[in-house]
């Protein structure tokens, strides 16, 4: 099977990198995005199976690119992945499919994406079981 | 900080943005909303005024095509009523495009591409409403009843002949109330358990709490399977997932002052309930000092009936003249008409500064605004002749539109 290919959009160099390192130690394919616009280019050119999404960045936040990913992409997976749980009170934050936390250790960010992956093989499975005569 | 209470945690959401299709021509310049209604009203003054008596003081009027005239009447009629110190208002909202860059695709995606204001208001419920339905209804009353199931949505109902029920969206509920089946239109619609001659139908009024509101309407918008419509998606698909969803069936809820309710849908239903309002025994009286109807009205002179001019179950609204001579029957005549003299008009609707001159003859009319009838004109007399000129209904109304020349 081909490896997933996860988009990280952060703008800290140093946390996008580490975050990457884990991704592809834990197998996955990965793509890099800066800031909204760099994600937008990548999002029109590439195929991308998951996309982790920071808030704060400068220029486009992340709250403003996650509509504009789900216009292009409807279903397509996102984790925010943001240092301020505060901003699950603004219910755009809600259509991601999941909303974490940042911490130090880059473990949970792992699982979620490991999670979400199985979920969306699980949604295709079932569609297409559906669609057999 | 004070406790809030029930209703101050209560925002409304009223969906104005419809293009009016089935109403048109009177939706030539306007939104559906703000078509007159009764004389002196607009349709959308009804809903306004039932969130007034029912102490909602937080509104957003979603609109969308042809909303200045309604702005303007909400602007005149309604804006100052809402006082922002107290964290009241009434705001008009047309499209943002902020999530998505369209416009609205249905209902429930008017309710998503504004999400951001419910994260702003931060409302424990929200009651989504309709812009173009004619009722009296006390949404305390749906609140109470939301609060005692302790429903996740509740749907106001209403019931009709079963052989009526298939133009709308038909319930099926079990003896607590519960939906566990919701269909659209149904080619055969399902009865109520303990009635077997009549159907539950939606009346396109929701109340939500706002974490539900919110998940329903972004799960319907990653569909791309969806018309992004309340009744025909997102409600189905939160009954067929087990939600909480309650129906408050107003005929049994509420005492019968609030059992009137028409959808204006179409021509001919506008028509109908203006005819119903100039019937001997009206089911929606006008008049009624309990729950009044509100609206925007300029000073004008009391209307005035001259010589041997005749009218018999008519509204007459300020500023209209009537000639001597004249004969208005079974007819509603809007701020400012004017019948010249010995003209006829029987069983029509004459919107607002109407002129129609000496010696017309109108059956069964709908007149839009500021349009003038010359003289000895007949309307509603030959229908094949109005077909040629006039939008002329099913059920034979000749509808004569805004800007028409003779």
């Amino acid at each position: 099977m081909a490896k997933a290919r996860i988009l990280v959009v952060e703008d800290d160099d140093k946390q996008r990198q580490l975050y990457c390192e884990e991704l592809i130690a834990a197998g996955y394919e990965t793509l890099e995005a800066r800031n909204a616009s760099e994600a937008e280019e990548l999002l029109n050119r590439e195929q991308i199976d998951l996309i982790i999404l920071d808030i704060n960045m400068p220029g486009v936040s992340g709250l403003e690119l996650l509509p504009r990913i789900h216009e292009l992409h409807p279903g397509m997976p996102v984790i925010i992945h943001t240092a301020y749980g505060s901003y699950r009170d603004d219910f755009i934050s809600w259509l991601a499919d999941m909303f974490i936390v940042k911490s130090p250790d880059a473990g949970n960010l792992i699982e979620a994406v490991e999670d979400l992956l199985s979920r969306q093989r699980e949604k295709k499975f079932q569609r297409e079981v559906k669609q057999e005569p | 900080m004070r406790q809030q209470g029930v209703l101050e945690q209560t925002l409304a959401m009223i969906l104005a943005g419809g293009v009016g299709e089935r109403l048109y021509p009177l939706t030539k310049v306007k939104a559906k909303p703000a078509v007159p209604f009764g004389g002196i009203y607009r349709i959308i003054d009804f809903t306004l005024s039932n969130c007034l008596h029912s102490g909602i003081r937080r509104i957003f009027v979603l609109t969308q095509h042809k909303s200045l005239p309604l702005d303007r009447h909400l602007w005149l009629g309604w804006s100052s009523l809402f006082r922002t110190e107290l964290g009241e208002f009434l705001a008009t909202v047309p499209p943002q495009q902020r999530l998505v860059r369209e416009w609205y695709r249905g209902t429930a995606d008017a309710v998503f591409q504004n999400i951001d204001l419910l994260s702003h208001e931060r409302p424990k419920f929200v009651l989504i409403l309709a812009g173009d339905h004619v009722y009296r209804m006390d949404y305390r009353a749906m609140l109470q009843f939301h609060l005692s199931k302790n429903a996740e949505v509740t749907i106001a109902c209403t019931t009709v002949p079963i052989k009526d029920a298939s133009r709308f969206g038909v319930m099926e509920v079990d003896e607590n109330d519960k939906i566990i089946g919701f269909e659209e239109k149904p080619q055969k619609p399902k009865s109520l358990p303990n009635d077997p001659s009549h159907s539950l139908i939606s009346m396109g009024i929701y109340l939500f709490n706002t974490e539900t509101l919110v998940r329903a309407v972004i799960q319907d918008a990653k569909r791309t399977d969806s018309d992004h419509d309340f009744g025909k998606n997102v409600i189905p698909s939160l009954v067929q997932q087990g939600a909480q969803v309650f129906a408050f069936n107003i005929r049994k809820e509420l005492p019968p002052l609030f059992h009137y309710w028409q959808d204006i849908g179409t021509l001919d239903s506008y028509y109908d309930a203006h005819m119903e309002l100039v019937s001997p025994n009206p089911s929606f009286p006008l008049h009624d000092d309990e729950w009044t109807i509100r609206t925007y009205l300029p000073p004008l002179p009391p209307a005035v009936l001259k010589g041997d001019a005749v009218t018999r179950y008519c509204v007459v609204s300020p500023g209209c003249v009537i000639e001597e001579g004249a004969i208005v029957e079974h007819s509603i005549l809007s701020p400012g008409v004017y019948i010249g003299k010995g003209a006829v008009v029987r069983r029509s609707i004459l919107l607002h500064r109407v002129r129609v001159s000496e010696g017309c003859h109108l059956e069964k009319v709908i007149v839009d605004e500021d349009v003038t009838i010359p003289q000895g004109e007949q309307i509603g007399v030959d229908l094949e002749r109005d077909r040629k000129r006039f939008t002329v209904t099913e059920r034979g109304v000749v509808i004569v539109p805004v800007g028409v020349a003779f």
